[in-house]
């Protein structure tokens, strides 16, 4: 499944108006802002339809499902996009995650649980958002905003002393090949390895380069952390493959178009998470060329002067924590 | 006192607000901290035991009620010794949280790392690590550092 979906629920007295645009959608927030009412609506359609008196506008089949019958839920639904509240506590599970792995199907999570499981992206995570009176005054408006400001958190511009890489292998080489020598690069290995390098004793001022298409799982935990730590600052671009693909170095109207409407290319039913396409798109497009791309191993064209200039000017914003002059 | 617990326990209930639904009394409704619950988070009056007036849903029954309210309720006057999963508030509860724990020991349970900011003069006990702490800061970093969830 791909592409984007404008999904409008409603009832005599709510009006529900969000998108949709990747396979996993994250709902999380207060208490009291309409999560599980948007839920009910949508449970009480798909047992329903029009005769639950709620009116559902989406060009895919929305549908809920719960602990009890997700398994045939899903298994029974095609191009859909498939609501789960939070009494649904399968969605934490190993097993959740594997079933909805290459399904033709979306899904619309609430729960304030980090899925650790599921790879989705900080852009996805949204909260509901009540704006007043809808049409004939008597519905309430409510649409989604997303909830993790991503660019807000840069607290200040003072030069980092410590960079932690998500990466560890090609993006981790380029960081730790373009940093100056005062600023120390460590791999976390991973997202989780974060949490873990961040707990050590080092205070000093510190930038975290993550794949934001994947880092869902740990955004909230390390947002309340940040609010508290102004020395740690953070990057999330969607991943470094994605970095290269935006620097213009692979060359085509192909690639950016499709950079700048991803959700139109990029199938749930092929990929978990979009960092897996764009790691899959930029090692097709440079297999036969000088920039040939392994994420196991950075091809060291991209350290000659112009490509690593063309891809540090992506992360413009982190230039001058890092003290990066070209 | 607040204690704090991460992570999956014995006697606990991960979802409250169905068992709230199918334990709770009606003097629960119009004990003034419920009232003052009700009127803060889901922004409604309660009317009676058995009757709720929503500015965005109108009359309302008790178990249309959010998810967090029915929740701090259950935190506040269920005796059976439960633990409830206070991942089911979000975190305009977490003052009311404090204040049950004002009157009573009060242990919750967290899946998430809930945000006690806005809370005056927070301290609470973590029992993951058997540490206090005694403001909302040493409190993220004593959860950052667990990894139970």
């Amino acid at each position: 499944m791909k592409g984007s979906y404008h999904i409008i629920v409603q009832n005599s007295r709510v009006f529900f108006e969000f998108d949709i645009k990747r396979n996993i959608t994250v709902i999380r927030g207060d208490s009291a802002t309409g999560k599980t009412t948007l839920i009910s609506l949508i449970d009480e359609f798909s047992r329903l339809g029009e005769d639950s008196g709620v009116n559902i506008s989406c060009e895919a089949k929305c549908v809920s499902a719960n602990n009890a019958n997700w398994e045939g839920i899903i298994e029974n639904t095609v191009g859909g996009i498939i609501f789960f509240d939070e009494d649904a506590s399968v969605v934490k599970s190993q097993i959740f995650a594997s079933k909805i792995r290459g399904t033709e199907n979306y899904y619309v999570i609430v729960t304030r649980e980090k899925l650790s499981n599921l790879p989705y992206s900080v852009d996805e995570i949204y909260g509901i958002h009540s704006s007043g009176k809808y049409s004939d005054l008597r519905k309430t408006y409510n649409s989604f905003f997303r909830l993790y400001d991503v660019d807000s958190i840069y607290h200040n511009d003072e030069p980092a002393k410590r960079l932690i890489v998500e990466d560890s292998n090609a993006g981790y080489e380029f960081f730790k090949a373009i940093v100056p020598e005062s600023v120390t690069c460590v791999s976390a290995g991973g997202k989780t390895g974060i949490q873990k390098l961040l707990n050590d004793s080092d205070r000093s001022e510190t930038l975290i380069v993550a794949d934001g298409a994947a880092f869902g799982s740990e955004m909230n935990e390390l947002y309340l952390y940040m609010k508290k730590h102004p020395e740690i600052k953070l990057y999330l671009p969607e991943s470094f493959e994605w970095i290269i693909l935006s620097s213009g170095l692979v060359d085509g109207k192909r690639v950016s178009d499709i950079l700048s409407k991803p959700e139109d290319v990029i199938d749930s039913n092929d990929y978990f998470s979009w960092e897996q396409f764009f790691t899959h798109l930029l090692v097709e497009e440079t297999k036969d060329t000088y920039l040939r791309y392994s994420k196991s191993k950075l091809n060291k064209a991209y350290l000659n002067a112009r490509e690593r200039k063309a891809v540090v000017d992506v992360a413009e914003i982190i230039k001058p924590i890092l003290g990066i002059c070209l | 006192m607040l204690k704090i617990v991460f992570g999956d326990v014995e006697n606990a209930v991960y979802h409250p607000p169905v068992y709230f639904d199918n334990t709770y009394r009606d003097e629960w409704i119009i004990d003034p901290l419920s009232v003052k619950m009700i009127r803060d988070v889901d922004r409604s009056e309660v009317i009676g035991p058995k009757v709720i007036d929503s500015p965005v849903l109108g009359s309302i029954s008790v178990r249309d009620l959010s998810g967090g309210v029915k929740t701090l309720m259950l935190m506040k006057f269920d005796e059976t010794g439960k633990i409830f999963n206070a991942s089911a508030c979000g975190d305009n509860c977490a003052k009311w949280i404090y204040e049950i724990s004002k009157e009573k020991d009060l242990t919750i349970n967290l899946h998430h790392i809930m945000s006690f900011d806005d809370v005056e003069g927070f301290e609470a006990y973590m029992i993951n690590t058997g540490k206090m702490v005694r403001n909302s800061t040493e409190y993220v970093d004593e959860a950052f550092r667990i990894e139970e969830r």
